[in-house]
C-alpha cells in the first residue's frame, strides 16, 4: 500500500506541470473560446528566460539582434522571477493584439491553429538562438525528503504542487470575488450580454490573455529547475495538458487541477504496475492515461446532434471545385518529370520526398478541407502503413507460396491497415464534434506512437526494414549510393501522388464529397438533407488514411527503414500546420504544401541558396500565423480567387431568375390524407414548447401553420422533421415514424428547409441541390426548373440574393422528391414582389404533387397561398380551417393583436 | 433624444430595414409596432451597436454613434433589453446587476427595490429563474446603467399577460421620471399603445403607419390591414 502511495506522490511533480498547463488553457479558454495550444510554448518562454537572468543573462530572442545581454549580476529569484513574468504578460498582450484579436469572430479552428503557429515560432526561435543544449537551473525548493510511516515524499515535489494549486486557488478567488473576474466570466457566458451591460469585452479579453501568458509564465518558471527548458521536452507537455483542460470542461479550475495532477499521478502509478505486472505494455501505458481520460471526459459528455442554432460556417475557406483536372495535372506532372529527370541526386531526392509528402497532404484535404474533421494524427496513421509494411516485406510470408506479399499489394494492403486503425481514430469524431476532435486524434497518434512506434519490445531501435518494390521484374527500389534516388522510384512516387490527386479531385465532384462539404458546413442541414452524417464522417477517415498509408509507404520505401522519426506526432502537427497555410480545401493546396514542407523540394532549393534551413520551421510558422488571420484558403486562396472571378465573368452578369421551364403542372384536387399529427408534446425542462397538437394535412394541398412569436411554430417543425425529442404520433402516408433520425425521415418521404437557409456557400446552386439527392430519386434539373433556377445552376450560393437562396434551399428539400415538404419561414427577409413570386412557385410545387406544409409570418402571403391554415398559440392549435374562415376568426386577431379588436368604443 | 435618419440594415447581402427614420423625445414612449419579420428586433440591434450599418445615421442626444460599435452606444446611455435577454445564465441575480452597474451609478440593490419579486431570488442562477423573472431581471439591469435612451424588443414573449401588465408601467416610469427616450417594440398591440405616446408600425422593413398613440387605438382597421393583409375576398390560388 505505502509502494503504491509514494508512486503516486512521485507523479506529483509531472501532475503539477500538467495541471499548471491545464490551468492557463482553461483561463483563455473561459474569457474567449480559444483552445490554446500554444499555451506549452509560453512556459518553454519563461523557463528559458527566467535560466538565462538567473545568470545574469537577459537572452534576445529576436532575430538580428545578438544573443544575449549581460546584467552585470545573477539575479535572485524574486527579480528573476519577476521580470520574467513582465514579459510573458506582454507576449500575451502582444499575441492578443496580433493574432487573437483579429480571430475573434473567426470559428474556433482559426485561433487554435494560430496559436499551433505560434508554438511552432516560438520553439524554432528558441531552438536557433540557443540550441538545445539543456542548461540546469538552480531549484527553486528545498532539497529533502520528508517521511510518514512507509511513505517518502520529496519536499521539493510537493512543494512544487502546493504552489501550483495555490496558483490555481488565487486565480479561481480572481474570477470569484473581483469585478474583473465577474466581468471576464460574463464574457464567456454571452457577448451579446456583455455588449449590452456596457461591459469591455475587448479589454477583458486582452486583460485574461495577459493572465493566462502569466500563469503559463509561472508555470515554465516553477518547472525549469525539475525540467531543463530544451524545446522538445516542453511540447511533449501539450497532450497532458490539454487533457487537464478537458476534464475540466474547459472551464471549472478545480476539476482541471485536480484533473492535472491525477494524469500526473497515475502514470506514475502505472510505471509502478508495470514492475509489478507483466502484462502491462512497457511502451505507450503511461501516454494511455490522458487519452483513455480524454475519451472517457469527451464521449460521456456528448450530445447526438449540434443543437439549434449552430451557424453556418466558412470554416476552413472554400473548397473550390476542380473544373477540368485532367489538364493541368498532366502538365504538372510532365513538370515534375523532367525535373526528376534533370535534377542530380539531393534534388531529385527532395523532389521526391515533397512527391510523397504531398500524398500524405492530400490525406488532410479529405479528412479535415472537405469534411471539417481536424485530425492532427495524418502522418501517424501514414506511420501505420510504414511500420506494417516492414514485416509484410520481409518477414511475413504467405501460406502456400511462402513469399512475401508481392508489390503492389504490399503497399495496399499496408495502407488498409492504415485505414482500419483511420477508422478506429474516426470514432470518437461520430459523437464530438468540432476542436475536442484534434485533441482526441492527437491524444491518440501519440499513444500509438507511444505504444507501438516507440516500443521496443516490437520494433528495434535500429528500425524496420523494408524490401524495395519490383514489379514484373521493372525495379522500382529507390537504390543507395551512388544510384540513390533511382528514377524508378521517382516517378512510381509521382504516379501515385497523380493518381491520388486526380482521385481526391473526383472525390470532390461526386455526390459522396458534396456529403463531406455538407456535414463540414453544417451537421444538421446535412442531417435534414438525408445525409448519413457518421457514415460520412467515417468514410471520410478511412479515405483519408487509406492516403496517407500510401504515402507512408512509399515513404518506408525511400529510407529502406522505418523509425519512428519520420513519422512522430509532432512532425505531424507541423505537416498539419503547411498543409493549412498551403491550403488545406483542394487538392492544389496538398501538393503545394508537399512542395513546401521541410526536406522538400522548396526547402531544399532554398536551403542551398540561403542556408535559411534552421529557420524554416520557424518561418512556416510565422506564415501559418499571418495565413490564419488574413486567408482561411492558405496560400492558394488568392489563386483560386482569380480564377473564379474570371469564370464568374463568363456567366451572363446579373442573370436573373427565369421563368420556370416546362408546361405548368395541372392543378391536382387534394387528396387523402399524406400527413397526419397526433396529439404531439414537446417539453424542454419544464417549458411545453407544443402542447398536444394533432392535425392532417391533405395531399397536394398547401398548409400554412401560423401564430405569434413563441407560438412553437417551428419546434412542431423539429418534432416532425426529428430535430426535437416528442411524444405522440407523426405518420406520413400511413407510415408511423416514431424514434426514427431526421436522415432517416427524410428518405421515409419528409424534406425540410430551415429557418437560416444554411446554404453551402462554397457550393454552387446545382451541388447545393445535389447534396439534397443523398435522399435517392430525383432529377436535380428538373428541380431547378420547376423553380425557375435553372440559369443560376453554376453560380455559387454565397453570391445570390435572398429570395434565390430561399429558392435554392427549397431545390435541395425538393430534389429527394419528398412527399411532405416543410419550409420554415421561405418568406424571411423578401419583399413584396418576391415574396409573390415565392407564392407561385410554391403553387407550382403543390400543383405537381408535393404536399406542403409552411410556416411563415407574413399573414398575408399565408392567406393568399394556402389552401386550409392551422393556427398556433401557447404551443396549442387555436383555430383552423380555410383562410377566409381563419382571417375572421375573433380569436386570431386576439392572438395577433393582443385584443386590440376589444378596444374598439 | 434618439434620431435615426434613413436607416439601412440587415445581414450580410440581405437588408431588412429600409429608409427607416425615427424619432424619440425625452420622456416620450414609442411603441414600435409590425408584423414579425418586418425588421423591428434588426433595428434595435441595430440602434445598439450590436449589427453594423448598411446605411444611414444614429445619433443619442446630438452625439453620432458609429455603425456596429456597441461601446458608443453604452457610453451614450443607449441601452438594449434584448429578445432574448441575454442574461448571463451561470451568475446569480445579483450578479448579473452587479456586471452592469457603473462606477457613480446605482448599487445594484436599488434594482431590488424596483423590481421586489426579484429580492428573494438574489443568490439564484439567472438560468433558473422562471421566465417572467429573467425578464424583470434583463429590464433591472438595463435600468441600473440609468440609460437616457432605453429599447426593448419584445417584453411579453413567453409571459402571462398579467405579468406583462405589471411591467409596463416601470417603463412609463423610466421616461416620465427619468427623461428618457423609450423605444418599445411589443406583440400585444393593446398594452403597448396604453403605455406609448406615439405608434409606429413597421411592415417588411418600412414605416407603413405612424401617429399618436391614442389615434391608432381609434382606427383599428388600419391597423389590422397592416398586420393580417387586406383581408375578405383576396385568396389566390
Amino acid at each position: 500500500m505505502s509502494q503504491h502511495v509514494s508512486f503516486l506522490l512521485l507523479g506529483l511533480a509531472n501532475g503539477a506541470v500538467f495541471a499548471a498547463l491545464g490551468l492557463a488553457l482553461v483561463v483563455t479558454h473561459r474569457s474567449s473560446k480559444v483552445m490554446n495550444f500554444g499555451a506549452s510554448a509560453v512556459a518553454l518562454l519563461a523557463a528559458t528566460l527566467y535560466a538565462g537572468l538567473r545568470r545574469g543573462e537577459l537572452f534576445l530572442l529576436v532575430p538580428g539582434l545578438p544573443r544575449s545581454v549581460e546584467i552585470g549580476e545573477e539575479l535572485g529569484f524574486f527579480p528573476a522571477a519577476l521580470l520574467t513574468l513582465a514579459i510573458s504578460a506582454l507576449f500575451g498582450l502582444l499575441v492578443y493584439g496580433l493574432v487573437f484579436r483579429p480571430l475573434r469572430s473567426a470559428p474556433p479552428v482559426a485561433p487554435a491553429v494560430a496559436s499551433l503557429g505560434i508554438a511552432v515560432v516560438v520553439a524554432g526561435v528558441i531552438t536557433q538562438r540557443l540550441g538545445t543544449r539543456p542548461q540546469p537551473v538552480e531549484r527553486i525548493f528545498p532539497a529533502g525528503q520528508l517521511h510518514w510511516g512507509d511513505v517518502t515524499v520529496q519536499k521539493d515535489k510537493l512543494a512544487f504542487a502546493a504552489a501550483v494549486v495555490a496558483m490555481a486557488v488565487a486565480v479561481w478567488a480572481l474570477g470569484r470575488f473581483t469585478r474583473f473576474g465577474l466581468a471576464s466570466r460574463a464574457v464567456a457566458q454571452s457577448e451579446k450580454g456583455a455588449h449590452l451591460s456596457g461591459i469591455p469585452a475587448d479589454r477583458i479579453a486582452a486583460a485574461n490573455w495577459m493572465l493566462s501568458a502569466l500563469v503559463a509564465g509561472a508555470a515554465g518558471i516553477l518547472i525549469a529547475p525539475i525540467v531543463p527548458p530544451v524545446p522538445i521536452q516542453y511540447t511533449l507537455f501539450i497532450v497532458p495538458a490539454l487533457a487537464t483542460a478537458t476534464i475540466g470542461g474547459f472551464d471549472r479550475i478545480g476539476a482541471a487541477v485536480a484533473g492535472g495532477l491525477a494524469i500526473g499521478m497515475l502514470q506514475s502509478e502505472v510505471a509502478y504496475l508495470r514492475t509489478q505486472h507483466d502484462w502491462i505494455p512497457s511502451n505507450g501505458a503511461a501516454e494511455l492515461v490522458p487519452l483513455l481520460l480524454i475519451l472517457l471526459v469527451l464521449v460521456a459528455r456528448a450530445k447526438p446532434l449540434p443543437g439549434r442554432g449552430v451557424q453556418l460556417q466558412r470554416t476552413l475557406g472554400r473548397a473550390p471545385r476542380p473544373r477540368t483536372p485532367l489538364l493541368p495535372a498532366l502538365a504538372a506532372t510532365a513538370v515534375a518529370a523532367v525535373a526528376l529527370v534533370l535534377f542530380e541526386r539531393e534534388w531529385r531526392a527532395a523532389l521526391a520526398t515533397s512527391l510523397i509528402l504531398g500524398t500524405v497532404a492530400l490525406s488532410s484535404v479529405v479528412v479535415t478541407g472537405y469534411s471539417g474533421q481536424v485530425s492532427l494524427a495524418q502522418l501517424t496513421l501514414a506511420g501505420v502503413a510504414g511500420f506494417l509494411l516492414g514485416p509484410l516485406t520481409t518477414d511475413w510470408e504467405l501460406p502456400l507460396v511462402h513469399t512475401q506479399l508481392p508489390f503492389p499489394l504490399a503497399p495496399i494492403a499496408a495502407a488498409l491497415g492504415a485505414a482500419a486503425i483511420g477508422v478506429v481514430f474516426g470514432l470518437p469524431a461520430v459523437r464530438i464534434r468540432g476542436l475536442p476532435v484534434a485533441v482526441v486524434t492527437l491524444a491518440l497518434a501519440v499513444a500509438l506512437e507511444a505504444a507501438w512506434f516507440r516500443n521496443t519490445d516490437l520494433v528495434s531501435s535500429s528500425g524496420k526494414d523494408v524490401t524495395g518494390p519490383t514489379l514484373f521484374g521493372l525495379d522500382l527500389r529507390v537504390g543507395s549510393g551512388a544510384e540513390y534516388p533511382r528514377l524508378g522510384f521517382c516517378f512510381l512516387a509521382l504516379g501515385v501522388l497523380l493518381v491520388v490527386g486526380l482521385g481526391v479531385a473526383r472525390l470532390r465532384t461526386s455526390s459522396l464529397g458534396a456529403a463531406m462539404l455538407a456535414v463540414r458546413a453544417n451537421e444538421r442541414a446535412a442531417a435534414a438533407a438525408g445525409v448519413d452524417v457518421v457514415r460520412t464522417k467515417v468514410v471520410a477517415f478511412a479515405l483519408g488514411a487509406f492516403i496517407a498509408g500510401l504515402g507512408g509507404a512509399l515513404l518506408a520505401y525511400k529510407q529502406g527503414n522505418v523509425t519512428v522519426d519520420s513519422f512522430s506526432a509532432f512532425l505531424g502537427l507541423s505537416l498539419f500546420a503547411t498543409v493549412y497555410l498551403a491550403g488545406i480545401t483542394s487538392v492544389s493546396g496538398g501538393v503545394v504544401a508537399g512542395l513546401i514542407c521541410a526536406e522538400g523540394i522548396a526547402f531544399t532549393i532554398i536551403d542551398d541558396h540561403l542556408s535559411l534551413g534552421r529557420w524554416y520551421s520557424t518561418i512556416a510558422g510565422v506564415g501559418l500565423v499571418l495565413t490564419v488571420v488574413k486567408n482561411p484558403e492558405g496560400i492558394v486562396g488568392p489563386v483560386h480567387e482569380l480564377l473564379l472571378r474570371r469564370r464568374r465573368r463568363t456567366v451572363s452578369a446579373g442573370a436573373e431568375l427565369g421563368a420556370p421551364a416546362g408546361e405548368r403542372p395541372r392543378r391536382r384536387v387534394p387528396g387523402a390524407t399524406v400527413l397526419s399529427l397526433q396529439d404531439l408534446r414537446v417539453r424542454y425542462g419544464g417549458v411545453v414548447a407544443v402542447d398536444g397538437v394533432g392535425f392532417e394535412v391533405a395531399e397536394a394541398s398547401i398548409t400554412g401553420l401560423i401564430g405569434p412569436n413563441g407560438a412553437g411554430k417551428t419546434t412542431l417543425l423539429d418534432a416532425i422533421s426529428g430535430f426535437a425529442p416528442a411524444r405522440g404520433h407523426v405518420v406520413v402516408s400511413g407510415r408511423p415514424l416514431g424514434g426514427m433520425k431526421p436522415h432517416a425521415r427524410v428518405r421515409a418521404g419528409l424534406g425540410r428547409t430551415f429557418q437560416a437557409i444554411e446554404l453551402y456557400d462554397d457550393l454552387s446552386v446545382a451541388e447545393n441541390v445535389v447534396v439534397g439527392l443523398a435522399a435517392g430519386r430525383g432529377e436535380v434539373d428538373d428541380t431547378l426548373d420547376l423553380l425557375g433556377l435553372a440559369g443560376l445552376r453554376e453560380l455559387p450560393a454565397g453570391e445570390l440574393s435572398q429570395g434565390t437562396r430561399q429558392l435554392v434551399s427549397i431545390a435541395r428539400a425538393l430534389v429527394g422528391r419528398p412527399t411532405v415538404l416543410l419550409l420554415d419561414e421561405p418568406a424571411a427577409g423578401l419583399d413584396s414582389t418576391e415574396s409573390r413570386w415565392l407564392g407561385e412557385r410554391l403553387c407550382d410545387i403543390r400543383d405537381s404533387g408535393t404536399t406542403i406544409l409552411l410556416v411563415d409570418h407574413d399573414v398575408q402571403l399565408v392567406l393568399d397561398l394556402c389552401d386550409e391554415i392551422q393556427v398556433l398559440d401557447f404551443g396549442s392549435v387555436i383555430a383552423s380551417g380555410p383562410p377566409a374562415d381563419v382571417r375572421n376568426d375573433a380569436r386570431v386577431r386576439a392572438a395577433y393583436l393582443g385584443g386590440v379588436a376589444e378596444v374598439v368604443a | 433624444m434618439l434620431t435615426c435618419t434613413s436607416l439601412r440594415a440587415g445581414y450580410g447581402a440581405t437588408t431588412v430595414v429600409r429608409d427607416v427614420d425615427l424619432e424619440v423625445g425625452a420622456g416620450e414612449v414609442v411603441a414600435l409596432l409590425g408584423p414579425n419579420g418586418a425588421g423591428k428586433t434588426t433595428l434595435l440591434l441595430t440602434l445598439a451597436g450590436l449589427l453594423p450599418r448598411q446605411g444611414g445615421e444614429v445619433d443619442v442626444d446630438g452625439t453620432p454613434l458609429r455603425s456596429g460599435r456597441p461601446r458608443d452606444a453604452a457610453r451614450a446611455g443607449l441601452v438594449l433589453v434584448p429578445d432574448d435577454r441575454s442574461l448571463f445564465p451561470a451568475l446569480t441575480t445579483r450578479e448579473n446587476l452587479e456586471a452592469a452597474r457603473r462606477r457613480g451609478g446605482p448599487p445594484a440593490r436599488s434594482m431590488l427595490d424596483v423590481f421586489p419579486a426579484l429580492a428573494d431570488r438574489r443568490d439564484v442562477p439567472a438560468g433558473s429563474l422562471s421566465g417572467g423573472e429573467q425578464q424583470m431581471l434583463a429590464v433591472a439591469r438595463a435600468l441600473v446603467q440609468e440609460p437616457r435612451v432605453l429599447l426593448v424588443d419584445e417584453m411579453s414573449l413567453g409571459l402571462a399577460p398579467t405579468i406583462v401588465e405589471s411591467l409596463l408601467p416601470v417603463v412609463r416610469r423610466v421616461a416620465e421620471e427619468h427623461k428618457a427616450g423609450v423605444v418599445l417594440v411589443e406583440q400585444h398591440v393593446r398594452l403597448a399603445l396604453e403605455v406609448a405616446d406615439r405608434g409606429v408600425v413597421l411592415v417588411h422593413g418600412e414605416v407603413r403607419l405612424q401617429g399618436d398613440a391614442a389615434d391608432l387605438t381609434r382606427d383599428i382597421a388600419q391597423l389590422e390591414a397592416a398586420y393580417l393583409g387586406q383581408g375578405e375576398g383576396d385568396e389566390g390560388s
